[in-house]
């Protein structure tokens, strides 16, 4: 009889999923989560699972982090007790409440085109037997499902290693389970709204704004929210301090403070202004759910119906403006056709391209969220600042903020992209073109400007010349080295060859980018410190910078003329085999 | 000019072109057509250097290709046959990619891709996104692309196909033109109205294999048919056109 009923549940649900009504739910949901874009054969076609595995790492990177702040052995042997951890871990908790919004923002904002029906769904939908109001309830759906997938990924990792974390340092596997429990609805919750929020934000806009302009601002406001989100959680280490002043802080407007206020009233411990704070993230989430179902209901019509009198967008005009940047670059540091070109090409891919925006966003992400530890901890009471050196975490930032670019950037050379569109560069390209030349430049255009003149001038304003001079000189040969080595048998133009295959060494490259960064970051950052008020330091940090120089100029001058000629394969052929010839004995 | 000795291409052991040998002389217009899965999309690889001959050699001015591909594929323009371009790029940005990499001058690409997307009707186009064109202006960027470094030598592969009728006729008085002007012009196309209006000279293939190569009209006195499609009939298909068209009208109703 049971077996009947599960059977007849099954026969329901597989019924179900055969419908007009379930296939548009699919289809819509796949079109948000792989964007719009035309994937063309041999490529990289696991957007989706790349997505979902890459959104849950900064939160689990920081939870590690805090492992070594609540051990109680660790404690023990620093001689620390920590009385109340759930008091003590407030800060902790705002800033992962803070990040699950800012990421899922984030992915929100990147899939602000997708969110609605566009012009390919409209002509592929629209004469088929299909009503309207079929595909206004397949794409509602799809978009709920979104977000309560990306609140559950984006919080997956740091739901578990966070309350991990703290319950260390009390050994109760039920206050575990119940910190756990709370944190999880939180910052649950927190994602929630903060992808609705943005959703609300689109459907807003769509409506009040006549539908030209809309798609002529949608660049500008979505690097507005992203810049709104990213401030958030920079200065995140600045909130808790001042809860203390509620409700007269303005900190009470902002929605991360509601949903610690959550935390604290589900718990039961919070003051009557959190717990005021906490009633307001309640109303808020519900607000928005609603709000952004009346208000999609409404700009749905009007989107969808005007879908087929939009024209094309006019998203490349964006970059116009830096045209004259261009030609500066190609009067000095672009030396040849080649160069200039493969340049512009490179940069246009990874600031267009869902997918490589993804990645170098997501490494960018990481990177700032690292960071924000890091400065976090310079300001942290426990280890002030001397106000004669900069603090090692201080110098630790900008190198963080370059590993984490620079890895970035060359993991997305990998992503191929419209590779039926590479006979561009087959066609016109030498295969004598310097590829390793032109990567390198593209990756160091992404940290030495900024770390040049910002964290650079700002050692050198606060902690003297002397200091600002070694940070140029950590600042300039590291990342270039970190460049050579990263392209050492790169013989390709980015984004032109199809996906490399994953082989037993990916995790140990893996293993490598994660001991590298503790050597390049944290290690170097150390040396650095110690290299402003000790010669011996200063001739080890300059002897390893010229060490390192030497071996990595010897790694690419080991590398054959037909090694380093350009390749559109995915593993090229080595230009030299070496015989094993004792295989037969 | 350009000389094809002997080409021949297979896929796993399958041979897509087998022996084919032509050449094209300045002021020649040298249309190309056979039916699908005949070597013409492959042969077109083949002259442009972007794939390898099994066998025979691509010549240009006496010398293989290979010799000096880069100098080679300066002097050609190439319009290849899917508008495959970066959906992500505006028109004007891939333009001046490809401009730099064939080397042109910054005054000399900005001047002429000006004049070029204006009279192919793309100047107010020229800063949306590619993704955004239809297909007959793709077409157009990639005929703007093969035209903008005035090439002594030009492949068109199916280049009407999603032109508006206008540019269609301007592109084929552009080929008849450039052809007079003294360029090597291989045109490569399914549409035989166009090749009869266009070529000088024709290539006809079949199943990888050369049928028919000469002027047009020593081929049509030799099938002894006077339209274009009534002597590429007689000597490539193998199909009755009217039954077909018949049986499909059949099944349609059928069931």
């Amino acid at each position: 009889m049971k077996c009947t009923r599960w059977q007849a549940m099954r026969a329901t649900w597989t019924a179900l999923l055969s419908t007009p009504f379930a296939y548009a739910v699919r289809l819509f949901l796949g079109r948000i989560l792989h964007g719009p874009g035309d994937s063309g054969e041999g490529e990289l076609t696991l957007s989706a699972g790349l997505i979902l595995a890459l959104l849950p790492l900064p939160g689990a990177f920081y939870a590690v982090f805090l492992f070594e702040q609540y051990s109680t052995l660790l404690q023990w042997m620093r001689g620390e007790h920590i009385a109340d951890p759930v008091a003590a871990a407030m800060p902790e908790e705002y800033f992962f409440i803070v990040l699950s919004m800012v990421v899922t923002g984030v992915v929100a904002v990147w899939r602000w085109e997708a969110i609605f029906p566009d012009r390919r769904d409209y002509a592929n939908l629209v004469h088929l037997p299909l009503g309207t109001s079929t595909i206004f309830l397949a794409n509602l759906i799809a978009v709920f499902t979104l977000a309560l997938i990306l609140a559950i990924d984006v919080n997956l990792g740091s739901a578990l290693l966070f309350p991990l974390a703290i319950g260390a340092s009390v050994n109760s596997f039920a206050f575990f389970v119940q910190f756990a429990w709370v944190h999880a609805r939180v910052v649950f919750g927190a994602s929630l709204f903060s992808f609705l929020a943005v959703f609300l934000t689109v459907g807003l806009l769509m409506l009040l704004l006549p539908y030209r302009l809309f798609r002529k601002l949608s660049l500008y406001l979505r690097s507005a929210i992203v810049g709104c989100l990213v401030a958030a959680l920079a200065t995140s280490f600045a909130v808790p301090s001042a809860l203390r002043n509620l409700p007269d802080d303005p900190v009470k407007w902002l929605p991360p403070v509601w949903f610690l206020g959550l935390a604290q009233l589900i718990r039961q411990g919070a003051s009557s202004h959190m717990a005021a704070m906490g009633r307001i993230a309640v109303v808020g989430l519900s607000v928005v759910t609603l709000g952004s179902v009346l208000i999609y209901a409404i700009s749905y019509r009007r989107c969808f119906a005007r879908t087929a009198e939009a024209t094309g967008n006019s998203r490349g005009s964006a970059l116009q403006s830096f045209r004259w940047l261009y030609k500066v670059l190609d009067h000095t540091v672009l030396t040849s056709p080649f160069q200039r070109a493969g340049y512009r090409f490179v940069m246009s891919t990874l600031f267009r391209n869902d997918q490589h925006s993804l990645i170098l966003g997501g490494f960018s992400g990481l990177g700032i969220v690292l960071a924000s530890q890091f400065l976090f901890s310079s300001f942290d009471p426990r280890h002030p600042l001397t106000g004669h050196l900069p603090p090692p975490h201080l110098l630790a930032i900008p190198l963080i903020l370059s590993y984490s670019v620079m890895v970035g950037v060359r993991l997305a050379f990998e992503i191929p992209t419209e590779l039926r569109a590479n006979w561009s560069f087959r066609f016109n390209v030498d295969a004598n073109s310097e590829g390793v030349s032109l990567a390198l430049k593209v990756m160091l255009s992404f940290v030495w400007p900024w770390s040049i003149t910002i964290a650079v001038t700002l050692c050198a304003l606060f902690w003297g010349v002397r200091a600002g001079l070694l940070e140029g000189f950590v600042l300039v040969l590291w990342p270039y080295l970190l460049g050579r080595i990263l392209l050492l048998h790169f013989r390709k133009i980015p984004f032109t060859c199809p996906a490399p295959r994953f082989r037993e060494s990916a995790i140990v490259v893996g293993i490598a980018f994660v001991l590298g960064f503790f050597a390049f970051a944290i290690a170097t950052a150390y040396l650095e410190y110690w290299a402003m008020f000790d010669p011996v330091a200063m001739a080890v940090l300059i002897g390893i910078g010229g060490a390192s120089w030497y071996a990595v100029s010897r790694l690419h001058a080991d590398v054959s003329e037909l090694d380093r000629e350009i390749t559109f394969e995915a593993d090229p052929q080595s230009g030299l085999e070496l015989l094993d010839l004792n295989r037969g004995r | 000019m350009l000389e094809a000795s002997a080409l021949s291409k297979s896929y796993a052991s399958i041979p897509a072109v087998s022996n084919v040998s032509f050449s094209l002389e300045p002021g020649q217009v040298l249309g190309c057509l056979g039916p699908n899965g005949s070597g013409k999309s492959t042969t077109v690889k083949m002259l442009t250097g972007l794939l390898q001959p099994t066998r025979g050699k691509v010549l240009f001015r006496g010398e293989d290709i290979r010799e000096d591909l880069a100098g080679f594929r300066k002097c050609l323009g190439y319009v290849p046959e899917e508008p495959n371009l970066y959906p992500y790029l505006s028109g004007r940005e891939y333009l001046e990619i490809i401009a730099i990499l064939r080397g042109m001058s910054p005054a000399r690409r900005g001047a002429r891709l000006d004049a070029l997307l204006n009279l192919f009707a793309m100047y107010s186009h020229r800063d949306g996104v590619i993704g955004s064109y239809s297909k007959g202006m793709r077409q157009r960027i990639l005929l703007i692309a093969a035209l903008m470094d005035n090439p002594p030598i030009l492949i068109l592969d199916e280049p009407m196909s999603g032109l508006d009728a206008t540019t269609a006729l301007i592109l084929k008085n552009l080929i008849k033109g450039l052809g007079r002007q003294g360029r090597a012009v291989f045109y490569c196309s399914h549409v035989m109205e166009v090749v009869e209006q266009v070529c000088s000279h024709l290539l006809i293939l079949r199943k990888g294999d050369v049928v028919a190569s000469g002027t047009m009209e020593s081929i049509q006195q030799n099938a002894n048919y006077s339209p274009l499609e009534q002597t590429f009939m007689h000597l490539v298909e193998e199909v009755d056109t009217d039954q077909v068209s018949g049986e499909i009208i059949a099944a349609m109703d059928s069931g």
